[in-house]
């Protein structure tokens, strides 16, 4: 629906211009204070946030063992389908998960009885103990349509902190292109019953992270 | 003798006098020569509350013509004093009083805060022996900066015991129009604060603005409660051995007693530094 | 038929006597109190955050028009529309007629106050498009066919029992109140629509303008779902939404979710910018965001209270506010409730109808004090009054009534003798057993509360006679 003429836009910069014609005062703050501590310990610092919001984290030494991680995982989903993004990694973990169904995501989106899904990530956050994704990682819905969400990372993806995070993603054009980015923070949750606390509302009610060393 | 000026809030003046006349009593204890300039009458903060700023503005020129010869101004409630020091620059921006309002603020003082931190006084030789709250007026509290000044007081009163009610914090639901404007609100507010009370026994709930407590003590004796409120210069007006503000004396007590005071601090200046610190 | 301030009091009466109302709002918000203090504990200074906050948006609404333009130009880049509405029933037909042009018969909507603003639901409804409210407290509040109690969580008002016994008559097949399971039920009758609308309506809580993308922050997921899957995505919201870079969401995000729900980021902070691009697999054909004005460039104009547009709906305010605490956000009667409602509300719906809400306050200040990008609150509650006055809209009975008292107050004489005459007639009216009668001075007083005992005597008589005693 191309809108060829929208009156109401020239209307509405017109009244903004004029109306900042009238300056408010500056609050006239200091702007290099710093907001947090600064985070010395990256990998502790991301186990205890992820301990604290309910992300699974298993550490593991080499490709092998993350392969097994991901099976355990997958191994305690009911059957039915699980999604995977279709990278190469990801390809040659996959042979080890003989028994299930793999849907990749070059075939399009999950179903809506996918059981779990497998991304990669775009980098870990210690600040928060949190994953940042993006569509590049299998879709936008590959990583929130399924109960159980399975983040293959490694240790050099950890960042500090959100400061870090934005630096770099800000300077990152291939990063801006994708059409979503998602700072994820643990299992999806809700508080709207009488402030009560409950994991797994709409997205995924496991998330687990398998950081492997290299 | 150091002099201080008495603001006394109108509501103050016409129907809780004794507030007034505590704190000319609490003042002179504290080693301070009290004057009451007669010209004064409101700060204006009804109106301006309201609305009302041209109502206002007038009256708020007078009051710092009234207080300009003054160096210290000292006043028994939180918000009279927030509205001269706060809010006099803003209603008298523009107008030649404008300097001198500025420089009003510097000087006026609500009494806990005026008895902290000028007068350097805590000590004040007074005695309530019983169970007492504190409720943290807004203005004091969020305009003032109010918040240990007022206890560290009550914590010199002999026999005083200092409770901490459940959200001392929260608003008592007085706000000026607002008791009347909306106070189906309002008492559910001072309802509230009046259970926060109750749940610690407290005898007392003091606080450093008499509209507070006059809306408070309404809202006690309505639902029947144990509790009573009283001012703070009433509580440290007390004498150690009697528990008895002077202005709740007979009025030939009260002169007496005004003598044998006046007496005591002269001597204490010729043998205390000046400033009378305990 | 009764004007707002007229249902406001009503309102206010009903809600304020109910003890039962008051101890669950209590409660919601201790926990919530709890919770941001732990959240505040995590910056090393929480001042410091709302001040760098307040300058990031200072920035933004003061050069709103550029960081518009920039957003716009970007989110075209990405193959995205932008429609700029003047008012509500702009923004609310260019989504029907979408929706129509579209063959829409299912919309999944995430949270949106903008869209309470327009009444987009009951639009869509009425050219017979399902909507569904996917934020759980949205959906219960939907389910009872009222709208939101708070900007934050919906059915703060409702006990698990209520919601149990709403969800049984509604969605049938539960009958429990374990909040796990009332959610477990939620999500299953929302999933279906998930996976089958055509359209997913968002919020926005920030315009990023050099990236050319909505951050949009959740917890539920809800939000993401609503993203991804259907063919279309519009993300709705007002023009002060914007802020200058993506960097800035590294204070942003954690100062919008302690203000919030105490936590340190929620569970989905996502950036979207454009529909999917042609290498990705999933997500919308089509992205749009509608840019509404509805009286914010206004309020723009008005320099002393340009802060108020600032605000990023983080409910604080509501939860420190004791009048929000005694009569809930429904009496309020409007989308926007608590002090930023106070506020706003006046500005954007018109001073004289709603200026009640301004005066509906003690002015304590607590509001000011918790908001995390520094609006000042409670004064402007202040300035609408007095803009009021100004206006000429208050009743002749209080303007009369505060020039008596203005010429009183330039006499001291005059005072003393008004102060003599009303505390004789009040004392007379009382001995004479009218007390809360019509001719009872205090009679607004004396409603809910005992009048003070009246003195004999002012303070400056009895001054006047010690000093005289000397």
């Amino acid at each position: 629906m191309e809108q060829t003429e929208n009156p109401a836009r020239e209307h509405i910069l017109q009244r903004i211009r004029k109306a900042l014609s009238a300056p408010a005062e500056h609050p006239s703050t200091p702007t290099d204070e710093r907001l947090f501590a600064p985070v010395s310990e990256i990998l502790e610092r991301f186990e205890a946030e992820c301990a604290g919001n309910h992300t699974e984290c298993v550490l593991t030494t080499d490709s092998w063992a993350t392969a097994q991680a991901v099976a355990e995982v997958l191994r305690s989903t009911p059957a039915g389908e699980v999604f995977m993004q279709d990278a190469p990694s990801l390809r040659r973990l996959a042979a080890n998960l003989a028994d299930r169904t793999i849907h990749w995501s070059s075939n399009g989106r999950p179903s809506e009885e996918v059981q779990a899904t497998v991304t990669l990530a775009e980098a870990l956050v210690a600040q928060t103990g949190s994953i940042f994704v993006s569509s590049a990682c299998g879709g936008r819905a590959a990583t929130v349509a399924a109960p159980v969400h399975v983040v293959v990372a490694n240790r050099a993806q950890l960042v500090p902190d959100l400061q870090t995070l934005f630096a770099q993603v800000s300077h990152d054009d291939n990063m801006l292109k994708n059409s979503m980015l998602c700072l994820t923070t643990g299992s999806s949750r809700t508080g709207d019953i009488e402030k009560i606390l409950v994991l797994g509302a709409h997205g995924p009610r496991r998330l687990v992270v398998v950081l492997q060393e290299e | 003798m150091a002099r201080v000026a008495l603001f006394i809030p109108c509501f103050v003046d016409q129907l809780s006098p004794q507030i007034g006349l505590d704190t000319a009593e609490v003042l002179r204890r504290a080693g301070y020569e009290v004057d009451f300039p007669k010209a004064q009458t409101c700060c204006g903060q009804p109106a301006f509350n309201t609305g009302y700023w041209n109502d206002a503005r007038p009256l708020a020129a007078r009051f710092v013509r009234v207080f300009r010869s003054y160096e210290a101004v000292v006043s028994p409630s939180g918000s009279c004093t927030t509205m001269v020091r706060n809010f006099y620059p803003e209603l008298l921006a523009g107008t030649s009083s404008h300097g001198d309002a500025v420089d009003l603020g510097k000087r006026v003082f609500e009494l806990s805060e005026f008895l902290i931190k000028v007068a350097h006084r805590t000590g004040l030789s007074a005695e309530f022996p019983h169970r007492v709250a504190y409720h943290d007026a807004c203005h004091a509290l969020r305009e003032l900066g109010l918040k240990q000044e007022p206890r560290e007081l009550l914590r010199h009163v002999q026999g005083l015991h200092l409770v901490e009610m459940p959200y001392s914090e929260d608003c008592c639901g007085f706000g000026g129009t607002f008791a009347t404007k909306f106070h189906m609100i309002s008492a559910a507010m001072g309802n509230s604060k009046a259970a926060n009370a109750e749940k610690v026994s407290a005898e007392y709930i003091t606080s450093t603005d008499p509209s507070c407590l006059m809306h408070i003590e309404g809202i006690l004796r309505r639902r029947n409660s144990p509790v009573r409120t009283i001012h703070i210069s009433a509580i440290l007006a007390t004498r150690v051995g009697t528990g008895v503000a002077p202005s709740r004396l007979s009025e030939s007590e009260g002169a007496k007693r005004q003598e044998s005071d006046r007496e005591a601090i002269e001597s204490q200046e010729l043998t205390n530094a000046p400033g009378g610190q305990q | 038929m009764t004007t707002p301030a007229q249902e406001f009091l009503r309102s206010a009466a009903t809600k304020s006597a109910d003890l039962r109302h008051r101890q669950i709002l209590r409660h919601s918000i201790d926990t919530y109190n709890t919770s941001a203090a732990q959240g505040q504990a995590r910056f090393l200074d929480w001042q410091a955050a709302r001040r760098r906050a307040q300058a990031i948006k200072w920035e933004a609404v003061n050069h709103l028009d550029k960081y518009l333009l920039q957003f716009e130009v970007r989110v075209k880049e990405r193959g995205g529309h932008v429609f700029w509405a003047e008012n509500g029933e702009q923004a609310q037909k260019y989504i029907v007629d979408l929706a129509a042009a579209r063959n829409v018969r299912t919309v999944v909507k995430s949270k949106s106050m903008v869209a309470e603003e327009i009444d987009l639901t009951p639009a869509l409804e009425h050219k017979g498009i399902k909507v569904w409210e996917t934020d759980l407290g949205e959906f219960i509040v939907q389910l009872r066919d009222e709208p939101p109690y708070h900007i934050v969580t919906p059915a703060i008002h409702l006990s698990r029992k209520e919601i149990a016994a709403l969800f049984k008559e509604k969605l049938g097949g539960i009958d429990t109140d374990d909040p796990e399971k009332l959610v477990a039920a939620a999500r299953v009758a929302l999933r279906r629509a998930f996976f089958s609308a055509e359209m997913g309506i968002s919020g926005v809580n920030f315009l990023v303008a050099d990236a050319g993308m909505i951050a949009l922050t959740t917890n539920e997921g809800n939000g993401r779902l609503g993203t991804s899957l259907p063919r279309i995505h519009v993300a709705l919201t007002g023009i002060e939404k914007v802020i200058p870079r993506l960097e800035d969401l590294a204070v942003l995000w954690p100062v919008l979710s302690t203000a919030g729900t105490g936590q340190a980021v929620t569970c989905y902070n996502t950036l979207v910018g454009g529909p999917r691009t042609k290498d990705e697999p999933d997500g919308p054909e089509e992205f749009h965001v509608v840019l509404l004005d509805n009286g914010r460039s206004e309020l723009l104009a008005d320099a002393e209270q340009r802060d108020v547009l600032h605000c990023i709906r983080c409910g604080a305010c509501l939860n420190a506010c004791p009048v929000y605490r005694s009569v809930g956000g429904h009496t309020y009667g409007t989308t926007y409730q608590g002090p930023i409602g106070s506020v706003l509300t006046p500005h954007l719906r018109g001073l004289h109808e709603f200026q009640h809400l301004s005066y509906a306050s003690s002015l304590c200040g607590g509001c000011t004090e918790v908001c995390p990008v520094k609006i000042d609150l409670h004064h402007h509650l202040l300035h609408n009054r007095r803009n009021a006055v100004k206006a000429h809209q208050r009743s002749w009975k209080e303007r009369i009534g505060f020039r008596l008292y203005r010429w009183t107050m330039l006499h001291p004489s005059w005072l003393a003798l008004a102060g003599r005459l009303g505390r004789h007639a009040i004392r007379v009216t009382h001995a004479l057993g009218l007390g809360g009668s019509a001719l009872d001075p205090l009679r607004a007083w004396t409603k809910d509360r005992n009048p003070p005992p009246i003195p004999a005597r002012s303070f400056r008589s009895l001054w006047k006679e010690r000093r005289g005693a000397d």
